[in-house]
């Protein structure tokens, strides 16, 4: 049949492309892992699991582990936290929803490059807007970039500027297919609003938020731009994670073989922690519980 | 168990100017009475109980429940209960914790819970679907469930919006049964939401006909199908349909009848009617019969056999006209039978608005918009 060889073309087209595009690169590092090499034109060299052995007795790498732990868990935590009670205002109606709405989803369109220089303008300890303006009122302001909390800190706030529009808009969206005859069955039962939110609202997002909470904690765990925009790890590798400890071993350092390894772990423990995660909380589950 | 009194209630979702979904609502029920508020889509039955539940605000009026004014309170100080056309159980509940939830919201013991939600499912036929989710359960348990989740409360009134609407027919009839023999049980005040003729007529202690937000009729079932109040109740309560019929009533010498067209039928007793006045004449399928001495002739034009009756549907005088017998195989299309309208079983209502003619319409009340 004419259309079962251009579905299997199809299927089999992407699958090459797939195989190409994200295939090639990852099994290219993997493999890079496993030689010494200080650029990607030079001569590799047999170095077996020393990379690994040397990256995991290494305490930055440590560092940057908890770090990014610490990051992208604080970060999802006030993304999903703020995400539901923005959602939940905008899912009321009110004169101008739909506009605010749109106002409200806006930061997600921004490049990560052009939030990330926005607050260092505003946030710029010598010309900084924030500066500026608690000199008018006679106080003053320490070098947020020199302290290992507020760094980290301000990574965790750009990302909840910059994310927390992409939670919203999920929950938004799981919101309103929560039925309300839920809320005025529990209404009836006598369940005021901290009940209902507990025991309608919660359990009608289950699912989105196992979804959200998911992809949210891939991208925060592998985030790499907004960091180096920011900090590029500093002060003191105090915002170092092991997407930019891998970049800092492989470009600045020149130890492609480790840079690899390093990311290798990283990519090994994050499909780890998702393997568990989905254990945990399948998604199927949760569709089928609401 | 309580006493429910509305009086003059109205809502209006665009403010005090209308439209009204419900208009000028007076009724008493009394303790223990299973009333069905009954009526087409969009004639204010459900936003009635929705008022009355505390789901709606009312635009006007009072709602008493027991004595006491409950017209601006919520749900929970009402002592209501409600089951609802879609169930809506807590999804991720169990059936056991569903039934809880009300409980536990209102801080019972949890010994006290555990009796309550366990007499409940006993007498349901519950107890072994205890630790089931409602995806897990069919249509009729969800219900059970629901019913049960608003007997474990114990309240003073119990709210049913369209319960049976989302069950297959048969289990609609199981249902029906299983609620008749509840409110029996337990005596309580119940109000049934329904758009089914049927299952008002069998159910309901008194029945509330509505139509765009008034009431049209409030009585007993047998009262409204001997005597409606208007066309629209004739319409609405039986089935077949009453058939109605357009003409004039003439008083001629003590002689009262009504002529449409060809047709000429006498009316035996006093009339609220005046001599010329444009009238419609009713008279239910099932009361038709067949009589040798009557010279009116119906033609056949369809006969539809459903076991122990007869429908037929034909032409009388010019009239199209619905008739119902005991099951009678040897009629066909096309026959012609002689027809009698049994002078008792009459109903006569006036042209222009729809009113009866034969029951004193109370000003003020009952069906006032119609007779204005």
């Amino acid at each position: 049949m004419v259309q079962d060889w251009r579905i299997v073309a199809l299927f089999i087209g992407s699958i090459v492309l797939l195989g190409v595009i994200i295939g090639g690169p990852l099994i290219y590092a993997i493999m890079l892992s496993f030689y010494s090499a200080k650029s990607f034109i030079g001569e590799l060299q047999w170095v077996g699991l020393k990379n690994y052995t040397s990256a995991l007795q290494d305490p930055l790498f440590w560092l940057s582990f908890t770090n990014g732990l610490i990051i992208a868990i604080s970060a999802i935590v006030l993304q999903v936290v703020l995400g539901v009670g923005i959602a939940m205002v905008l899912n009321k109606r009110f004169l101008g929803q739909t506009v605010v709405r749109a106002i409200a989803i806006l930061p997600y369109f921004l490049p990560t490059v052009v939030a990330c220089l926005i607050a260092q303008w505003m946030l710029d300890p010598n010309y900084g807007l924030l500066k500026s303006i608690l000199a008018s009122i006679g106080a003053g302001m320490p070098d947020w970039s020199s302290h290992a909390f507020t760094a980290r800190g301000t990574i965790v706030l750009v990302s909840v500027w910059l994310w927390t529009p992409f939670v919203v808009t999920c929950v938004l969206a799981g919101l309103q297919t929560i039925p309300t005859q839920l809320y005025e069955a529990a209404r009836v039962d006598g369940a005021g609003a901290w009940r209902q939110f507990w025991h309608v609202t919660i359990p009608g997002l289950r699912s989105v938020l196992i979804v959200v909470i998911l992809l949210r904690g891939i991208w925060m765990f592998n985030k790499f731009d907004l960091i180096w925009l920011l900090t590029k790890g500093g002060p003191l590798n105090q915002t170092e994670t092991l997407p930019t400890l891998a970049y800092r071993k492989s470009f600045l350092e020149f130890n492609l073989g480790g840079g690899a390894a390093v990311a290798t772990i990283s990519f090994l423990i994050l499909a780890g922690v998702i393997l568990v995660y989905l254990r945990l909380f399948p998604i199927d589950d949760a569709k089928q519980g609401r | 168990m309580a006493r429910i009194s509305l009086q003059n209630v109205s809502k209006s979702f665009g403010g005090d100017q209308g439209p009204w979904a419900v208009k000028d609502f007076c009724l008493e029920i009394e303790d223990g009475e299973l009333i069905v508020f009954v009526g087409p889509s969009g004639c204010g039955k459900s936003t009635t109980l929705r008022m009355i539940a505390g789901l709606d605000e009312t635009t006007s009026g009072t709602i008493t429940i027991g004595g006491r004014d409950v017209t601006g309170l919520p749900p929970k100080d009402r002592n209501v209960a409600m089951v609802f056309q879609n169930y809506a159980l807590y999804p991720q509940k169990s059936v056991y914790d569903n039934m809880a939830f009300g409980l536990r919201v209102r801080g019972e013991a949890k010994q006290e819970i555990d009796r309550r939600v366990r007499a409940a499912a006993v007498s349901l036929d519950l107890e072994f679907l205890l630790d089931r989710k409602p995806r897990q359960l069919s249509g009729g348990q969800m219900q059970r469930v629901a019913l049960g989740r608003a007997l474990v409360r114990d309240p003073d009134i119990f709210l049913l919006d369209e319960p049976l609407s989302n069950l297959d027919a048969k289990l609609r009839v199981k249902m029906r049964e299983e609620i008749a023999t509840l409110h029996a049980r337990l005596g309580a005040t119940m109000i049934f939401v329904t758009h089914d003729q049927v299952e008002a007529m069998t159910l309901g202690d008194r029945i509330v006909i509505m139509r765009d937000g008034l009431i049209q009729q409030a009585g007993k079932p047998l009262e409204l199908y001997d005597r409606p109040a208007n066309t629209f109740v004739a319409g609405f309560i039986g089935s077949p349909e009453m058939n109605l019929v357009d003409g004039q009533f003439f008083d001629t010498g003590g002689r009262l009848e009504v002529r449409a067209g060809d047709l000429s039928v006498g009316i035996p007793e006093k009339t609220f009617a005046r001599s010329g006045q444009n009238v419609t004449l009713g008279i239910r399928p099932e009361h038709l019969v067949i009589s040798n001495d009557s010279p009116l002739e119906m033609t056949v034009n369809l006969v539809e056999q459903i076991g122990a009756q007869t429908y037929l549907m034909g032409t009388l005088a010019g009239h199209r006209m619905r008739a119902v017998f005991e099951r009678r195989d040897e009629i066909r299309a096309g026959d012609k039978l002689p027809i009698a309208f049994p002078s008792e079983r009459l109903h006569l209502f006036d042209s222009a608005s729809g009113a009866s003619l034969r029951i004193a319409q109370r000003s003020g009340k009952i069906g006032a918009k119609e007779n204005a």
